[in-house]
């Protein structure tokens, strides 16, 4: 015979405005099995739990059911509580008649019985509920980076500073990502490579920290504490062992008319190169699409010339396998580009702006560089065509943000800053031009933030015209911009020099296949996603993956660089702990029963489903079976629900705890 | 004819403007589709489809008119063939609007005693020459290339837009024009006013804007070098064609700007203008004149700006 205690929320008034709380606790104590019945204002504050503690106690129960609100938010909560008045907390269970019942009904005598209904079928559950413990597993205390921009290269160092081993993995040739392209960052106008290079130069030279340039992740396996990671090492046909970065080979190679990606095509480089000047590792690459010994087998130049012989053309892309207990995902972000748009996209293009067909229509990238000392004019102002100095500078804001019908809805939250930003690095290097904004709001959010804005508008003198452009066209030497400025309720037309366009910030290429590899979540624009917006910021929902900077949403470098830190924390966290508890709600396996048809292998989302073989004491084999990984099931309960012999079943919601609870109505 | 495919065959629907002001769209879009071998068999009983006055006064007039126009072209066979921009504009219009709105196209069906003909497919003659007849088969036609010839593509505003409607090409950055003009022989020229709007139907309400606009198109055409511009609107070539004289004497030299510049004074003063005169032809007539038709057949003598000197420099006449 049970003893169930059921405990009725008010929550506050959530609950009990639209559901009489002491009706359903009347009826509660009626069912058979129940001890104990009571309801109070607020079940999760400490009086609350004080209750349910006392009551477990005093009324000897072996069961709890909370009404309440979701599982999700509290069910942690009171099964801590139940815990420390002794009961298995596997015993302790939420009927949620929150967002199941008071906050979607309106009748107050039906949501009452419905609640009832619904604490009737948990109490059923609870009845049938057995003890659970829960499962250890141990944790490799080696963490995993995805990124070597900012983002990737904070939470390296972080958990790196901690003690324990990271691996870093970059797919460019240079770790640096975004930020060593820019030029001086806001609201402080400090000089981006001045603080970005140094910690570059940190990672590499950092003990625990084991760097994997032009390198990608190929394939993950495992779960959290314990996960296998392919990484591929593409082949960068130089022996970075033999390679003393002295560079001579890039002044030698014959092919020196590439546009160079690290300026956003404006400056040149060779076919054998390093990004930038500072790049770390500072081993070249050869860019065998563009290289004449890959394209025709004649040149060889770089081997003639290298002294240590570390030009390798018959390097091939390689395969390591890394054991960590966690993963940092920082991929970062890519600016929409104004080209045509490619066939498949969702997004539509940008005519009105010359689909990039215009030479001084340029994103805000391209201005960085044009404005960075090591860019490709060596930071002066000059305009793509000519390399002229433009005397009137349009700036154009929301270029893709923020314009659903065109296909991306949000806001990419750092261009009214940089784009105030480049207003004031033009109005420093160019004194008799000026400057003009086409915005729609100015969206400064941030420390020191406004002040910076204001500054561009009051100090530095740039006109900012509120209304957008709805097209521009080349005249002759000149870009006419026509647009509207709807507080003066004019169109407005300027002929402009240079053109500079903040386009919208989107997720990585290739952001979505690296995330089907990881088993995490991303949303239609292939940012990822976050367990919990406000609670859970850092976490993905799959365990021991966690987010870092604009891989999950447009962010400037201060939010970028805090959340590399909380995700380096939360890995620390986890590294705390020799062995990790997972909740015991996973699925068993009746082997003797399972016919090893694997329905339950091919449903299930998180890949725990293996193959078993039983074998006779001679070591014939009997069967195959299934076997779930406990480690890796998230107790989703789809196996059980798939099986056709009914030999899968997931702790805590069993066939006979179920069938109970329909029983019961 | 190539064995085993069938001709061409189209309806055809000219809209009042090709019966009037447009007469030369007409006459050459009948005389290049006879030459190309492309059936054309005008609509019995048509009548104006309301164009812009319409459905500015009201909409379920202006969609019954062209439902109407719609009913009456199944009784011809063959997708319906439009030359007109408006009229193709408004027919397609019709058709989307309805397609999405069961209300209205019941009260449309009630006001013309029918049904509304919605999946009739509608056709701007640029679509059938470079989609339907093809460019390949066009270049192949050709017999009288009209090299040299410097040609402003015109769009004007409804051609393309909005994008879902006409289904024509990029709404932003098109090219069926171009491609068409490259396939007889021409040069198509980049310039910025492609798709501008000229005016259009404020052509006898506010002149001063059609003239602003239309100056605005003709200057864009000049600096990039055009010797002509082409249309495939009545309404666009209206404003181009009759109105330069006028143009020319509110905007004669110096230059001036299309809106003003609240900024003050970024633009030079005082540039000589270019006031070449702009021949304006329709797309049919440069293609069929590439196609060998007579020139006197196409209807060259009654327009305003007067393209037979530029065709005899260019040795086409
Ligand atoms: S010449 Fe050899 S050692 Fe020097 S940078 Fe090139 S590959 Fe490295
Ligand atoms: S409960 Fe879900 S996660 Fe666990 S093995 Fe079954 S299907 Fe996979």
């Amino acid at each position: 015979m049970s003893r169930i205690g059921v405990f009725v929320c008010h929550c506050g008034e959530n609950i009990s405005r639209t559901v009489d709380v002491e009706q359903v606790a009347r009826a509660a104590g009626k069912i058979s099995g129940v001890a104990y019945a009571c309801d109070y204002k607020y079940m999760c504050s400490d009086p609350g739990q004080n209750l349910l503690k006392k009551a477990v106690s005093e009324h000897k129960l072996d069961g709890v059911v909370v009404a309440a609100c979701s599982p999700r938010m509290h069910e942690k909560t009171f099964r801590k509580a139940a815990s420390a008045a002794g009961l298995n907390p596997y015993l302790c269970d939420m009927a949620n008649i929150r967002e199941h019942c008071s906050w979607v009904h309106e009748d107050k005598k039906l949501a009452t019985s419905k609640a009832s209904d619904i604490v009737k079928l948990m109490v059923e559950r609870v009845k049938k509920g057995k003890s659970l413990a829960p499962i250890t597993v141990p944790v490799t205390k080696r963490a995993l980076v995805i990124g070597g921009g900012i983002a990737g290269i904070q939470a390296a160092l972080d958990i790196a500073d901690a003690g324990h081993q990271v691996v870093l993995v970059e797919r460019e040739p240079s770790i640096g990502g975004h930020m060593a392209q820019l030029s001086e960052t806001f609201p402080t106008l400090d000089c981006s490579q001045c603080i970005m290079t140094p910690k570059m130069v940190d990672v590499a030279n950092h003990p625990n920290i084991t760097l994997h340039t032009f390198s990608e992740v190929e394939k993950v396996e495992g779960y959290i504490g314990n996960f296998q990671v392919t990484l591929k090492h593409k082949a960068r046909s130089v022996n970075e062992s033999k390679c003393t970065g002295c560079g001579i080979c890039m002044t030698k190679c014959p092919k020196k008319k590439i546009p160079n990606e690290f300026d956003q095509g404006h400056g040149l480089r060779t076919a054998i190169y390093v990004p930038f000047p500072q790049a770390v590792p500072n081993t070249p690459v050869i860019d065998r699409e563009n290289c004449t010994m890959f394209q025709s087998g004649k040149c060889g130049v770089c081997a003639k010339v290298c002294g240590p012989g570390a030009v390798d053309y018959q390097q091939e892309d390689r395969f390591s396998v890394e054991a960590v207990g966690a993963v940092v995902v920082a991929t970062g972000f890519k600016l929409y580009s104004i080209d045509r748009k490619p066939e498949d996209s969702p997004i539509q293009g940008y005519g009105e702006f010359g689909y990039g067909a215009i030479p001084d229509v340029i994103d805000g990238m391209t201005f960085e560089r044009l404005a960075s000392a090591s860019g490709p004019t060596g930071g002066k102002i000059l305009r793509p065509s000519d390399g002229k100095e433009p005397k009137q500078v349009v700036f154009i804001q929301c270029v893709g943000s923020r314009a659903r019908e065109k296909g991306i809805s949000y806001c990419s939250k750092v261009c009214c800053m940089y784009t105030a930003k480049h207003t004031m690095l033009y109005h420093h290097k160019v004194h008799d031009g000026q400057a003009y904004v086409f915005f729609m709001d100015a969206r400064t959010p941030g420390k020191g933030y406004d002040e910076f804005w204001r500054r561009a508008v009051e100090e530095e003198e740039a006109v900012y015209i509120r209304g957008m452009v709805s097209r521009l066209y080349q005249k002759g030497e000149k870009i006419v911009v026509m647009g509207s400025d709807i507080q003066v309720g004019v169109q407005v037309e300027i002929e402009a020099d240079l053109v500079v366009l903040a386009t919208a910030v989107q997720a990585q290429d290739g952001a979505d296949q690296l995330a089907q590899k990881l088993g995490i979540s991303y949303d239609k624009y292939n940012f990822y996603s976050e367990a919990h917006a406000k609670l859970k910021p850092v976490e993905c929902a799959t365990a021991g993956i966690y987010l870092a900077g604009a891989c999950q949403g447009p962010k400037d470098i201060p939010d970028t660089v805090s959340q590399a830190s909380a995700a380096a924390a939360k890995v620390m966290t986890l590294f705390s702990k020799d062995q990790l508890e997972r909740d015991p709600v996973v699925a068993k396996v009746n082997e003797k029963y399972c016919v090893g048809c694997l329905a339950c292998k091919k449903v299930c989302p998180y890949g725990a489903v293996e193959e078993k073989e039983i074998r006779d004491r001679q070591g014939n084999l009997v069967k195959v079976v299934a076997y779930v990984n406990p480690g890796v099931c998230g107790g989703c309960g789809t196996c059980q629900a798939t099986c056709p012999s009914k030999s899968v079943e997931l702790d805590g919601y069993t066939d006979e705890q179920i069938m109970a609870m329909i029983e019961s109505l | 004819m190539t064995p085993g495919k069938k001709r061409l065959n189209y309806s055809y629907y000219p809209g009042c403007s090709l019966h009037a002001s447009g007469r030369e769209y007409d006459i050459s879009t009948r005389a290049l589709f006879k030459a190309l071998n492309v059936g054309l068999k005008e609509v019995p009983d048509w009548f104006c489809c309301g164009a812009t006055p319409a459905h500015n006064v009201d909409e379920l007039l202006s969609l019954s008119l062209c439902a109407k126009n719609l009913s009456l072209a199944e009784q011809v066979e063959g997708d319906l063939a439009v030359a007109c921009a408006a009229c193709f504009s408004r027919l397609k219009t019709t058709q989307h609007h309805l397609k999405e709105d069961e209300e209205k196209r019941k009260q449309v069906e009630t006001a013309i005693a029918g049904p509304a003909a919605l999946d009739k497919p509608v056709k701007h003659i640029l679509e059938i020459l470079a989609r339907e007849f093809g460019l390949s088969k066009l270049e192949e036609s050709v017999k009288k290339p009209l090299l040299g010839l410097k040609v402003a593509s015109y769009y004007g505003c409804l051609l393309t837009r909005p994008p879902e409607v006409p289904e024509l090409d990029d709404c932003e950055d098109p090219s069926i024009m171009e491609d068409i003009l490259r396939a007889l022989g021409a040069e198509p020229v980049k310039w910025s006013h492609r798709m501008e709007c000229c005016g259009a139907n404020f052509t006898l309400s506010r002149p001063g804007v059609v003239l602003k606009l239309s100056n605005a198109i003709l200057e864009s055409a000049r600096l990039a070098g055009a010797d002509c511009i082409m249309v495939a609107c009545p309404l666009c070539h209206g404003n181009l064609d009759i109105r330069q004289k006028e143009i020319k004497d509110a905007y004669g030299a110096p230059d001036s700007t299309l809106f003003g510049n609240i900024f003050g004074s970024e633009l030079q003063q005082g540039a000589p203008k270019d006031q070449r005169d702009l021949p304006v032809f329709y797309i049919t007539q440069l293609a069929a004149l590439a196609m060998g038709v007579p020139s006197g057949n196409l209807g060259f003598e009654s327009v305003i700006t007067d393209p037979k000197p530029l065709l005899r420099e260019k040795q086409l006449l």
